[in-house]
């Protein structure tokens, strides 16, 4: 038992230091600025962006329309008064939901692409010939991914959160008879709501490549490390997301002084 | 360069299986040399132990003038440029062309012209018997098509050593004697030193100059290709007659 408890603890060891050692060089690589193949970020830039506009959207508009109601819901149980409804709610959507939301539904779809690319090429050897041309497969693979799911994340959480507002506005006005004047109130958010913002969504963007490509790169034996590593890097870089939300936020309430 | 390729006392294991147990094993530069031994006894892990994909438990590696002990990734993509390996896999990349895939070793090497570079893929291709499927995806390609791309990329750049590992596991006899003549000549054009894996022995025998069995972890037998049929070692015997009694099956593995 004790045997068992110590192989785990000595694994999670070693594990943490390969994800920052792939964290390290990656940074290493994007500095070097080599490597990568021409419009390889263009390719990813799309691949990420693009292609998970609709989905974050879709998503974000659903969540703002939930909440909104609930938050309604329970206003008109206790005061009846949903004039700070809207701008309390961009708040929260600026300082937190917006990225953290935009990269929870990142690390589902990116991070499992991902994994599922690299690991793929690591179980056919591909990223063994990647190394016999003397090619870096983190300055191949993972830099381009890494700056294109940076910025990405961050385009993204500013369509989500809009998307969010817009959705929570709608079912407002709709379903309470919120006036959408009072309810698209900008006043709550100050700057540093919006660096809030910034922060978060470009340690999201920076955590879902690295912890999806480590997972890749640790991919054994067959489709069935394939998938281990896909699901691996879906709840990696959730968790991921979900800790430094934490950490961020805890750190701006430190650095405010709690007035956030 | 004394020799292309030394291995001394190397040990290697996976999850405390011992697959490798001291193997000595030297090829020297311009020379042809055959592994061969049972499945699952390390051949392939000899390959990838030679190119620094791996690393060894213990013992030292020389390639081509240099050791391999503590070399960081980034400090063998030099010595790895003046290797050629075909994988036992293929490992041809998917997402590139036929052409593209030839190319990309000379790619990453640099210092040819575009024109030029095209110009080398073209012949390469055209070597290997592939001309017109150079703008196919590798999953459009069959078996036999698959290895002699990757042996177009293993050898584009013209490498002081190739290691082939299993280059005809698969194909038929006349597409096996067809890739070994494509290696031969490839060989006396470049010079190359070569190691090449096969569990075809007749085959091989007559593309090396030297084979050398592999078996319990270390070599345990190394002659003449000529006359491997006919080695003093009754192992050897059994396992290139491919007779189904003998020590073999007493022998520990």
């Amino acid at each position: 038992m004790i045997t068992r408890i110590g192989a785990s603890a000595v694994s999670a060891v070693r594990a943490s230091r390969e994800l920052w050692m792939v964290f390290v060089s990656t940074i290493a690589g994007l500095l070097r600025r080599r490597s990568a193949p021409r419009g390889e970020l263009a390719r990813q830039l799309h691949a990420i962006g693009n292609k998970s506009l609709l989905f974050i959207a879709v998503t974000l508009g659903f969540i703002g329309m939930v909440m909104t109601y609930q938050a309604c819901l329970q206003l008109g149980k206790v005061t009846g008064d949903y004039t700070r409804v809207g701008s309390q709610f961009l708040r929260l959507i600026v300082s937190d939901f917006g990225p953290t939301l935009t990269a929870m539904m990142l690390a589902t779809r990116v991070g499992a692409g991902i994994a599922a690319e690299l690991g793929s090429m690591k179980v056919t050897e591909q990223i063994d010939a990647l190394r016999m041309s003397g090619v870096l497969p983190i300055d191949y693979l993972i830099v381009p991914r890494f700056v294109a799911c940076v910025i990405m994340t961050l385009v993204l959480t500013i369509a989500g959160s809009l998307v969010m507002f817009a959705a929570g506005g709608l079912t407002a006005t709709v379903s309470f008879g919120v006036n959408p004047q009072t309810f698209f109130d900008l006043g709550a958010v100050r700057p540093r709501h919006l660096i809030m913002l910034a922060v978060k969504a470009g340690a999201y963007g920076a955590a879902i490549p690295v912890v999806a490509g480590f997972c890749g790169l640790r991919a054994r034996g067959s489709s069935e490390g394939v998938g281990w590593a896909t699901t691996a890097a879906v709840i990696g870089s959730s968790f991921s997301v979900i800790i430094l939300d934490f950490v961020i936020s805890a750190g701006a309430l430190w650095v405010t002084g709690g007035d956030l | 360069m004394s020799v292309a390729l030394r291995l001394t006392g190397v040990h290697k294991s996976f999850g405390g299986h011992a697959v490798l147990r001291g193997i000595e094993l030297a090829l020297a530069p311009g020379k042809r040399l055959g592994l061969i031994g049972p499945a699952a006894a390390g051949k392939s892990v000899i390959c990838k132990l030679a190119c620094g994909l791996d690393t060894a438990d213990q013992g030292e590696i020389e390639v081509l003038g240099e050791a391999l002990a503590h070399r960081s990734e980034s400090s063998l993509g030099g010595l790895r440029r003046r290797i050629g390996m075909l994988f036992q896999s293929y490992a041809l990349f998917d997402f590139l062309t036929v052409a593209q895939n030839v190319a990309f070793p000379l790619e990453q090497r640099g210092g040819l012209s575009a024109d030029a570079m095209a110009t080398k893929v073209a012949d390469r291709v055209r070597a290997v018997g592939l001309h017109g499927s150079e703008q196919k995806l590798t999953s459009e390609l069959s078996g036999g098509m698959k290895k002699r791309v990757g042996i177009a990329r293993a050898t584009v750049a013209d490498p002081e050593l190739v290691i082939y590992d299993e280059p005809t596991a698969g194909l038929d006899p006349v597409t096996t004697q067809k890739i070994y003549d494509l290696l031969a000549a490839d060989q006396a054009r470049t010079g190359a030193s070569v190691l090449a894996v096969s569990s075809d022995v007749v085959a091989l025998a007559r593309f090396v100059d030297e084979i050398a069995f592999l078996h319990a972890g270390v070599i345990r037998y190394r002659g003449p290709a000529a006359t491997i049929a006919d080695a003093p070692d009754p192992l050897v015997r059994q396992f290139v007659r491919g007779e189904l009694t003998g020590p073999l099956d007493e022998a520990p593995t």
